[in-house]
C-alpha cells in the first residue's frame, strides 16, 4: 500500500498549508528566474552569462511544474501564475529586489538558491507524490547552479579586491536572516504539513541549509551558525513583509503579453 | 584566480565516438563542467567530459590551439617534430 498522501481526504487547513507552500516555491522559483535573466549579458564572462541564462530557463521550469501540483488541489494554476497582483507573490524576501552586482547573484545563487534546493530536498522526501516524482530531476539541474554558485563565491571570498569581497559579504549577510526565517517556518500552516509527512521539522531544514553552505560562507568569512532569522512573517504568504516590486511581477505574469497566452 | 582553456568532448549517443564539440574558459574544473553543460546544450548528449588543453598532446603539428597551449603539450612535442 502507497503511504503517499491521500490529498482527497485532506481538511480545509490542510488543503491551504499546502497551497501556500507550493506558491511560495513556485513564487520564488519564478522571480530568482527573473534575478538570473538580469545577468545573461553582463556578466563576467560570456560562459558565466550562458550558465546564467540556463539557470534562469531551469528556474522558470520548476516553477511551471510547482505551479502545475495545484491542481492536485483543484487549484487552476494559470489564474495564479497570470492573475494576481504584486502584493500576492509569495516569493523569498531577498529577491523582491534585483541583485545589484554580480557579488550580489553569487551571494543569491548560494544563499537563496541553496536555501530553495534544501526545501525541495525535503519536499521530495515527504509523502506528496507529485513531489516525489517530479522534485529530483529538479535536484539534478541545481546541482549544477551548486557547482557555479560554490567555485564563484570561492572566487570573490578570495579575491584581491576588498571591494569585491565586501559587497560579497555583505549581500550574504543580508540574505541569511530572511532566508533562515523562511526555511524555518514553525507557524501553524507548516506544522500541519510536518504531522502530515509532506515536509521534516523546521529545525532539520534549517540544520540541513547551515550544513549544505558552511564550508562555503566560511570562506567569506561568514558564520552562518552565528546568523538568525529576521523579525516578522506575513502567515497568509510563507514570508515576511513586503513583495517583489512591480518591475518583477509583471514579467512573472507576462502582464505585455497578455493578449498573447497560448495554454 | 586566472582562466583556462578547456576543450569539451562529447557524444550523442551510446556507441557514438567521442567528438571535440568546442571549448570554453573557466575557472576550475567544476565551473568548466558547468560551462561546457550549459554552453553546448544543442544536444541530448550522452556522454559530455572536459579535458584541460594544457593535458592535450599534439602528435603531428606544432602549430594550432593544441600546441600553443603553453602547457605539457608543447613541450612534449616540441623536440619530436
Amino acid at each position: 500500500m502507497s503511504d503517499h498522501l491521500d490529498v482527497s481526504a485532506l481538511d480545509a487547513d490542510q488543503r491551504a498549508a499546502l497551497h501556500r507552500f507550493l506558491v511560495s516555491l513556485a513564487d520564488s522559483k519564478r522571480i530568482l528566474g527573473i534575478r538570473y535573466s538580469d545577468w545573461l549579458l553582463g556578466a563576467p564572462s560570456i560562459e558565466t552569462g550562458i550558465a546564467t541564462s540556463s539557470m534562469a530557463q531551469d528556474e522558470w521550469g520548476h516553477a511551471r511544474l510547482l505551479y502545475s501540483m495545484l491542481k492536485e488541489l483543484d487549484v487552476d494554476p494559470v489564474e495564479v501564475e497570470h492573475d494576481r497582483g504584486d502584493e500576492d507573490y509569495a516569493s523569498v524576501d531577498p529577491l523582491d529586489e534585483p541583485f545589484g552586482d554580480w557579488a550580489a547573484v553569487i551571494a543569491g545563487m548560494v544563499v537563496v538558491d541553496g536555501a530553495l534546493a534544501t526545501l525541495l530536498e525535503s519536499f521530495s522526501r515527504g509523502r506528496f507524490e507529485p513531489a516525489t516524482m517530479r522534485v529530483p530531476k529538479m535536484l539534478d539541474e541545481e546541482a549544477f547552479h551548486w557547482s557555479l554558485a560554490s567555485a564563484w563565491f570561492r572566487r570573490l571570498a578570495t579575491s584581491s579586491s576588498a571591494s569585491a569581497r565586501g559587497k560579497l559579504s555583505d549581500a550574504t549577510r543580508a540574505m541569511l536572516p530572511p532566508v533562515l526565517a523562511w526555511l524555518g517556518a514553525e507557524d501553524e500552516a507548516d506544522d500541519r504539513l510536518v504531522e502530515l509527512g509532506v515536509l521534516e521539522p523546521a529545525a532539520d531544514r534549517v540544520r540541513a541549509f547551515r550544513d549544505r553552505v558552511r564550508d562555503i560562507l566560511a570562506q567569506g568569512g561568514i558564520d552562518v551558525d552565528e546568523a538568525e532569522p529576521s523579525d516578522g512573517w506575513d502567515a497568509a504568504r510563507r514570508r515576511g513583509p513586503g513583495h517583489p516590486g512591480h518591475e518583477a511581477t509583471e514579467r512573472a505574469r507576462g502582464d505585455r503579453n497578455r493578449m498573447l497566452f497560448v495554454e | 584566480m586566472r582562466e583556462i582553456v578547456y576543450d569539451v568532448f562529447a557524444r550523442k549517443d551510446r556507441g557514438d565516438s567521442l567528438a571535440h564539440i568546442g571549448y570554453i574558459d573557466a575557472l576550475d574544473v567544476e565551473t568548466a563542467k558547468v560551462y561546457a553543460w550549459t554552453t553546448y546544450d544543442e544536444q541530448n548528449w550522452f556522454e559530455m567530459c572536459v579535458v584541460p588543453r594544457s593535458a592535450i598532446i599534439p602528435v603531428n603539428r606544432t602549430d594550432g590551439p593544441f600546441a600553443r597551449s603553453g602547457g605539457e603539450a608543447g613541450a612534449a612535442t616540441g623536440g619530436a617534430s
